[in-house]
């Protein structure tokens, strides 16, 4: 086991150098440049903006843009944003927070919700309430994000007034309550795909497992249905439920991004739009590695969870 | 009661499955929403009067049902119904193709990786996961910035952004079968690899599969409208359901059937494209006891 | 110059000064024309209501803003919002109020050849600075701090936003603390209203840094300004406090936030429910402003800009090279349609590419009309015959080219979708090709790679209606020229009308001929003008003190003189 988990960590972070490599090429061949926002100004002349190419290093090979930035990278230091200056890892953490903050809660309502409609929907099968929550999840995952979040937004921000209609605090409060009152609605909306992410797959899931033969062994044998379900059928569903998870974060970073953005939401995903809008390659540089580093570390944790789980599965 | 056995009839598995599946009305309904739509959208146009791009700003914003229009006409003063269907053809045929290309990839991929195990699987999932690394937007958006906006582009971006999830479902699925007894006893029997990977691992695997292509239409058909709200979606002046929403968001209070439309049509054909998986892969699934 | 009313909304070099004649003019005559010598420090002199602004600093006011202000060194390259927060912490040493006059900030007064300031050859500078403005950590300001921010400005090391004017500064010396001279190593006019955009920092927090480009002070900035550095919560908002020890009048504010919403409609949405009390750039979208009129305890203020809305076309493209078709094509715009349906009928119509409000605007030029009529004969009278889906032909070249535009801006998409209809009908082909703002204004634009573009620009440098790096044939990028001609315009009558302008001192005779440029341009339609730009931002009932000023960067320029009643 311990040679499998050494054996990924190497696979981990040769992934990571190419996920570095492909990452940097694309952004910096992609057409246009950090410096767009200014050529259209008429504050800088084009020996401005030539002056300011070559200061930033914008005007050297990409090999060595990059060999440079990867081995900043590796000693720690991520490279300062183009816009404000700052620290790329403080950057990131003064935005991590928000989104975490968001992709928690979203998570949380989402498993839970959705593991218990789509358990009770697999046992009883066919009845109104999984007609009614097969029905709701597929209304859940076929309305566009942004769209969902629109609507909220003007139904009970701008018609009813509950809720706020963007942001994650009052300015000048900064109580919890606060806080809560404007996480409501954009974790709402983030849960809901989710939610319903979660409820087909375990329902899905849990379908297969009841069908199996040792389940209806086990009922035979006269064993109570609630034990059936939580020792039998619940672990074994849960298994794929390991894959599902590992899968959930970028998905739930570009969900969150878009959520972000309708709800005015101060997190990464808001970020690294603004960051890819004025091509501002250090943040976005450093978003990617960070996402991919964390994207590894939960796909490897998911494999070695579900290869201890299930004996059958031999690592390596 | 009497004893005496009741005839049986025998159904062959085709006629049984076809009979499971008709009885899963939310399916059949679903199915026959899609073939509504997907004839509307391809012979809807040329029943109309109006034009999809024909502007008349002079009509600009009018309610459904107040004149000839019956789902009124937009911000340009195009009629509504006829852009819905234009943009069907274009939003239905981007979801189905990229579903198309996601699974193919995604299956052959985790099905190798999966049966094969050892350095070729590690490296194919790792390339899986390599991919994985990128968050989808950030693929797309870089992807999008290479490239020219337009059908064929939109449609791989959104394959090239759905086939992993598939590859890794796949590979879990085909990792743990092949485990199995049906597995080695086929080995057993010397089917060749090739044989064992497509004719008893996969579709044992279906289920997983079926869910998660119809999930994947569904995706697709909502990805082309999140590509279209970042800017790189259908080029104007032609007509997406995703376009169509992102253009109506500004106009959300003042005329909401703008969004409404659109809306519903996306909500419709992929809560229609789930159901009919779902439908799909209860009939498909062969030890399923039909209560 | 440029002015983009896009995602990267940037304002002009020291805007348009109505009613300011040519700085050459009045050194090298010695006229004192309104300038603006010793207006007091005061800028209240024309609000429409009596002001009673309170005595203390009150209330805060949150102003929202499209797009997130990350850049807090005045002297390095930032964009309009940063210039907005610009505004409250640091000082110029002097400004122009939104009647053109100049006025005195951190100087004591303006320099003039009058007072002593200006020598007669404009070579010369001796300015007389207040010796009662502070830093927000206490320190007083002197001369030195501004010899330090014009001596960074040329540091080669240092990442500055731009040296036009501030390389030819030379030989500064500071005679007193208060007082501060140098020379100019050649005279030049803008350099006035380039001054009036320049904030000084200060030296003795910024000569410790080690590298100019970063430092803390990047992050907390120290300045003169009316408001002190609070908080800042990046992709959310800024914090600002009230500086008591403010030089000037004001401010009558306790706190202000700039609060960054990065969706026009949320940022509309949050004005009518009174989460943000003011709404800056990008202002507030024209299908809203009507109904933004009726909202209860809100005023819409809708105020014309500098820029001109035109469309641009690449003037060595195939079928744009023929004047018949530019023509053509400009008589077939539908522009009624456009403003009033489009813009809800808020921008005013132009032919030129100067503001309507500058002194060297020219009247009477030829008008628009709509006429498709006029358009196909004149193309079928100049050899470009119908073929194959209408598309004219002609020596087997079709009319057709692309048009581009910032993507996801609503109104612009729909303005192309009106011009292919438009085209449609005299048989020219329009194809959209739009792209995010970092990717359209880089080479594509600058390198002339573009067939047609439709853009909001400033044509002016300053108040000046100079515009040889927008029209001089010198001033091709694409062609290896120096400026922003990206239009490839080449004209020997306008190079002839740029130089002579340039060197002519006469304010009536430059009228002149600024006067004839604006006609040639309009006879040749380098550009295809659609309409003036415009800007419709809301302010809550009861705060006071907000004016446009079309000559400062920022429409936040003077936020010290905003207060609740």
């Amino acid at each position: 086991m311990a040679r499998y988990v050494a054996n990924r960590l190497m696979q981990a972070v040769m992934l990571l150098v190419i996920v570095s490599a492909l990452g940097f090429a694309i952004l910096h061949l992609a057409p246009g440049g950090p410096l767009s926002q200014f050529a259209v100004s008429s504050q800088m002349t084009q020996e401005d903006l030539d002056r300011v190419t070559k200061q930033l290093g914008l005007d050297r090979p990409l090999p060595i843009q990059y060999l440079d930035w990867f081995g900043r990278m590796l000693r720690g230091d991520w490279g300062r944003s183009y816009r404000d200056g700052e620290a790329v890892l403080s950057v990131i953490g003064s935005h991590l927070g928000a989104t975490l903050e968001l992709m928690a809660t979203a998570t949380v309502i989402a498993i839970l919700l959705g593991c218990w409609i789509g358990v009770l929907g697999a046992v009883r099968r066919y009845s109104l309430f999984d007609s009614l929550a097969t029905v709701g999840a597929m209304i859940a995952l076929s309305i566009p994000t942004f769209w969902f979040g629109l609507v909220t937004i003007y139904l009970f921000s701008v018609n009813l007034g509950w809720l706020p209609s963007g942001n994650r605090q009052t300015i000048g409060d900064g109580s919890l309550l606060d806080l809560l009152h404007h996480l409501i609605a954009p974790a709402m909306v983030l849960a809901l795909v989710e939610t319903a992410i979660w409820g087909r797959f375990m329902r899905s899931s849990m379908l297969e497992v009841i069908n199996q033969d040792y389940i209806r062994t086990a009922r035979a044998k006269g064993m109570p249905e609630w034990r059936i379900l939580t020792l039998h059928a619940l672990r074994n569903a849960l298994l794929p439920m390991i894959t599902v998870a590992g899968l959930q974060f970028p998905t739930l970073l570009g969900g969150a991004l878009v959520t972000e953005t309708v709800f005015t939401w101060p997190g990464m995903g808001r970020l690294f739009l603004d960051s890819i809008g004025y091509r501002d390659y250090p943040v976005v540089m450093g978003i990617l590695m960070f996402s991919a580093t964390m994207v590894l570390i939960g796909s490897l944790l998911a494999d070695i969870l579900y290869a201890v789980v299930d004996p059958r599965i031999r690592v390596g | 009661m009497s004893t005496a056995a009741l005839p049986t009839v025998h159904l062959a598995p085709g006629q049984a499955a076809w009979q499971r599946f008709r009885r899963h009305r939310l399916a059949f309904a679903g199915a026959v929403t899609i073939v509504v739509l997907v004839l509307g959208s391809a012979f809807g146009p040329y029943l109309l009067p109006f034009d999809d791009t024909f502007i008349d700003v002079m009509k600009r914003f009018a309610p459904p049902l107040s004149g000839a229009h019956i789902l009124g006409t937009d911000e340009l003063g195009r009629d509504v119904l006829a852009r819905l269907m234009m943009g069907g053809r274009v939003s239905l045929s981007i979801g189905i193709v990229a579903m198309v290309i996601a699974m193919a990839v995604g299956i052959l991929v985790g099905a190798f990786a999966g049966f094969y195990g050892g350095v070729l699987g590690a490296v194919l999932m790792r390339l899986v996961d390599a991919v994985l690394c990128f968050p989808t937007i950030f693929l797309l958006l870089a992807l999008a910035a290479l490239t020219e906006p337009g059908f064929v582009t939109i449609t791989l971006l959104i394959a090239a952004t759905a086939w992993m999830s598939v590859a890794r479902v796949v590979e879990a699925q085909v990792r743990s079968l092949r485990e199995r007894e049906f597995a080695i006893a086929a080995v057993a029997f010397g089917s060749s690899n090739l044989r064992i990977m497509f004719r008893e691992l996969v579709p044992n695997a279906m289920a997983p599969i079926v869910v998660a292509a119809t999930l994947n239409v569904a995706k697709a058909i909502l990805l082309e409208s999140y590509v279209s709200y970042l800017g790189y979606g259908i080029q104007p002046p032609a007509a997406s359901w995703g376009n169509m929403l992102n253009n109506a968001q500004i106009y959300l209070t003042s005329a909401p059937w703008l969004a409404i439309a659109p809306g519903i049509a996306i909500t419709l054909a992929v809560t229609s494209f789930n159901f009919l998986g779902d439908g799909l892969r209860d009939a498909l699934d062969p030890r399923m006891n039909i209560p | 110059m440029a002015d983009e009313t896009g995602k990267f909304d940037v304002p002009a070099l020291g805007n348009l000064t109505p009613g300011i004649p040519n700085r050459r003019h009045f050194m090298l005559l010695g006229a004192s024309a309104a300038a603006g010598l010793t207006v007091p420090a005061s800028a209240f002199a024309q609000t429409e209501r009596p002001t009673n602004p309170p005595d203390k600093p009150r209330g805060q006011v949150i102003a929202a803003l499209s797009q997130e202000p990350t850049v807090f060194h005045p002297l390095m390259p930032g964009i309009e919002v940063d210039q907005g927060v610009w505004w409250q912490i640091f000082s110029p040493l002097w400004f122009i109020d939104p009647d053109g006059n100049f006025v005195p900030d951190l100087a004591r007064e303006v320099p003039t050849i009058e007072n002593g300031g200006l020598s007669a050859d404009g070579l010369t500078w001796k300015i007389r600075l207040r010796s009662d403005a502070k830093w927000h950590d206490g320190t007083a300001f002197t001369a030195e701090d501004v010899k330090f921010s014009l001596e960074l400005v040329n540091n080669p090391d240092f990442r500055a936003r731009n040296r036009v004017g501030h390389s030819l500064v030379k030989d500064i010396k500071v005679v007193a603390p208060d007082e501060i001279h140098w020379r100019m190593e050649s005279p030049y006019s803008p350099y006035m209203s380039i001054l009036s955009l320049t904030f000084m920092v200060p030296k003795h927090i910024q000569e410790k840094v080690s590298d100019p480009n970063n430092s803390p002070f990047h992050n907390a900035p120290v300045g003169t300004g009316p408001f002190r550095w609070g908080e800042r919560v990046p992709g959310d908002h800024i914090l600002l406090n009230a500086h008591t020890g403010y030089h000037g009048n004001g401010p009558y504010l306790e706190r202000v936030v700039f609060k960054y919403i990065p969706d026009l409609t949320v940022l509309y949405t949050q004005f009518r429910t009174g989460q943000v009390d003011y709404t800056g750039l990008q202002g507030i979208l024209p299908n809203f402003v009507q109904e933004a009129k009726t909202l209860r305890g809100r005023k819409i203020f809708v105020s014309s800009t500098a820029s001109v809305e035109h469309v641009a076309p690449n003037l060595e493209f195939g079928p744009f090279v023929d004047r018949t078709v530019r023509e053509a094509l400009y008589l077939a715009i539908n522009k009624k349609a456009i403003i009033d349906a489009l813009n809800y009928g808020l921008p005013t119509q132009t032919e030129s590419f100067v503001p309507q409000q500058a002194w060297s605007f020219q009247q009477g030029l030829p008008q628009h009309s709509y006429d498709p009529a006029k358009a196909n004969a004149l193309l079928d009278a100049a050899g470009w015959v119908r073929g194959a889906g209408g598309v004219r032909e002609k020596g087997g070249a079709k009319l057709e080219f692309t048009n581009s535009t910032t993507s996801g801006n609503a109104v612009r998409e729909q303005t192309q979708q009106l011009l292919i209809q438009d085209w449609r009908a005299i048989g020219a082909a329009m194809r959209v090709n739009n792209m995010p703002a970092a990717v359209i204004w880089g080479d594509f634009w600058q390198q002339s790679k573009f067939n047609s573009v439709l853009v909001s620009v400033n044509f002016m440098l300053g108040s000046d209606p100079d515009v040889t790096p927008r029209f001089g044939s010198g001033a091709i990028p694409a062609k290896g020229g120096r400026g922003f001609n990206t239009y490839q315009y080449q004209s020997p009558e306008a190079d002839r009308l740029l130089a002579e302008g340039a060197k002519q001192f006469d304010l009536a005779q430059r009228k002149v001929i600024y006067g004839d440029l604006q006609k040639l341009v309009r006879k040749d339609l380098a550009v295809l003008p659609l309409f003036q730009g415009f800007i419709a931002e809301g302010v809550k009932d009861g705060l006071q003190g907000f004016r446009h000023n079309i000559n400062t960067s920022s429409n936040c320029w003077n936020i010290r003189e905003w207060y609740w009643t």
